[in-house]
């Protein structure tokens, strides 16, 4: 133990120490194979290049494993990385510059990278399942090579489902601009009588009703109210202007009726049971009320029997004061008692 | 929401065929001037015409004319035709129509094959039915129960507020009558403890 007592003595210098047990070892490495003592010690040393010959094999598959297990992390940053950029992609489509190429292109990107992962992870746990069935390892390394492997899968599953999700909250998305596209199109059966549906010559409007709904629905939030009403203003005069402005479609009703029949009755029907189910609760409630109102009554008889107890009492306090004869003698004979020790001392 | 007009035609099924002939006619022009009424009745005649000659038989055709949307219910070549605007919906103005054409048929039977000219008396129901359909949960049972349900949720909404208002008063009352009944006990106490206390003095 070499003690440095010059002027930093908070330190103590053990490479002699180490190159003497590095040269023990060697000698004994080259007999034996043993490579735990060699990677505990490169541990220690936090970096010190030991090679041995026999051990430079195990070594190797401990390198080679923990690159590539370095590459597929890497991988999977950059695949969530991707996945973040398309999840924003998908949420902020909008119903016309709908970036569907790019979000297609990234989709099959993504899609392309996960399965090579997952391929790699694959391999990597073989080479590490290889590895742990050589003798020549110690139990640490094994346990942290397993643990490398399931750390690097459940990242892989995660991103995996994150990309489920996003491909599902692009499918609602679409749904739900397809839905927005049919209510601001307008045909003549639709029932739903938008107000914003501004009244125009009705004969382009199979073929450009895709440009006939943009603008209505950009431009209809400000100005739809005075339009609408100045088209009332104008009902007045247009019958007698019809030649100009004669607008016919003929669209066939007959299946559109029936299912708005059909509509009808499928919303009755969920209404009843929302109305049995408020029912439910409604009764729910006011049973779970029902016992509150008997607590409140035991307390208040609680209330009614202290209180007359008390009473009671109290009356017989009453009794007691004013009709104790036996006072009256205990006050006489106090005064009586005065008297005499008055007497006495003046007397 | 309105129904401008009724009108009931008899309509022949030959593609090349003369105009429908109208059988009952009721309007309601009464928004609009006084000077345009006649125009306006001319028109609703000439539309309803055309309307129910392109009406295959059989079929329900809605056109949107302007700011109204003209139904038609062609049925066996009497043709039913209304004119309503656009917030009136389509299930109603058809059921109007169905219950018109089976008010007709109960009334006239098929005399109406026979006529050849525009009929001119009035017909009271077409009247009536164009005051009475104006607000179309008349016609449509449908829409009418529909209406019925929504009162009947947002009175059960209520009724559900009140309840929950009243768990919380029995909420406060359980309070205060747990508290008196805890008072009432003290009180007890004391009374009892004067009683026993001094029976000297």
């Amino acid at each position: 133990m070499n003690i440095k007592s010059a002027q930093s003595s908070s330190y103590r210098d053990r490479t002699h120490e180490f190159s003497s047990i590095t040269e023990r070892l060697r000698k004994s490495l080259s007999s034996s194979n043993a490579v735990a003592g060699v990677n505990s010690i490169g541990g220690v040393s936090g970096g010190g290049l030991t090679k041995a010959e026999g051990s430079r094999s195990t070594i190797a598959f401990q390198s080679e494993f923990n690159k590539r297990a370095s590459k597929i992390g890497y991988g999977i940053h950059h695949t969530s990385q991707k996945l973040a950029k398309l999840a924003k992609l998908a949420k902020r489509t909008s119903v016309f510059d709908d970036p569907t190429k790019e979000i297609q292109e990234l989709t099959a990107v993504i899609k392309q990278d996960i399965t090579a992962l997952n391929s790699a992870v694959v391999d990597l746990q073989l080479i590490c399942n290889s590895q742990n069935e050589s003798d020549s390892v110690s139990s640490d390394t094994s346990t942290h090579s397993t643990t490398v492997v399931d750390n690097l899968k459940n990242r892989l599953m995660s991103t995996t489902k994150e990309f489920k999700d996003v491909l599902t909250m692009r499918t609602e998305n679409l749904k739900v601009h397809e839905n927005r596209r049919q209510l601001f199109s307008a045909t003549t059966s639709k029932e739903t009588a938008n107000p914003f549906v501004r009244q125009r010559p009705l004969a382009n409007k199979s073929t450009a009703s895709s440009s006939n709904s943009p603008p209505p629905w950009a431009n209809d939030s400000s100005s739809s109210s005075p339009l609408f009403q100045r088209k009332h203003a104008d009902t007045e005069s247009q019958p007698l202007i019809q030649q100009q402005n004669q607008q016919q479609q003929m669209v066939p009703l007959q299946d559109s009726y029936m299912q708005s029949r059909a509509e009808a009755l499928h919303n009755v029907e969920s209404t009843i049971h929302e109305l049995g189910s408020i029912f439910t609760q409604l009764a729910t409630m006011v049973s779970q009320q029902g016992e509150l109102a008997i607590r409140i009554d035991e307390n208040m008889e609680d209330t009614l029997a202290n209180v007359e107890g008390a009473q009671g009492q109290l009356m017989r306090y009453l009794n007691s004061i004013s009709s104790n004869r036996w006072l009256m003698i205990k006050i006489f004979f106090v005064l009586i008692a005065f008297l005499m020790i008055f007497l006495f001392f003046v007397a | 929401m309105k129904i401008t007009a009724l009108l009931v035609l008899k309509c022949d099924s030959r593609s090349d065929g003369s105009d429908p002939v109208i059988l009952a006619n009721a309007t309601d022009v009464s928004h609009f001037g006084y000077f345009q009424r006649v125009t306006v009745k001319q028109f609703i005649v000439f539309v309803g015409r055309t309307v129910a000659k392109r009406t295959p038989p059989d079929q329900r055709h809605s056109v949107q004319h302007e700011e109204y949307k003209v139904h038609s219910y062609n049925r066996n070549g009497l043709c039913v035709v209304g004119f309503m605007d656009d917030h009136y919906p389509v299930r109603s103005a058809f059921s109007v129509l169905n219950k018109v054409m089976d008010e007709y048929q109960k009334c006239f039977g098929d005399s109406w094959r026979t006529i050849q000219a525009d009929s001119t008396q009035p017909w009271p129901y077409l009247n009536d039915a164009l005051t009475k359909f104006q607000d179309p949960g008349e016609a449509d049972k449908l829409l009418k129960i529909q209406r019925e349900l929504d009162e009947t949720k947002i009175i059960l909404h209520k009724t559900i507020d009140s309840v929950l208002e009243r768990g919380e008063k029995l909420d406060s009352l359980v309070e205060k009558s747990s508290d008196l009944s805890a008072a009432s006990q003290m009180f007890y106490k004391q009374a009892k403890k004067t009683n026993q206390c001094c029976t000297i003095l």
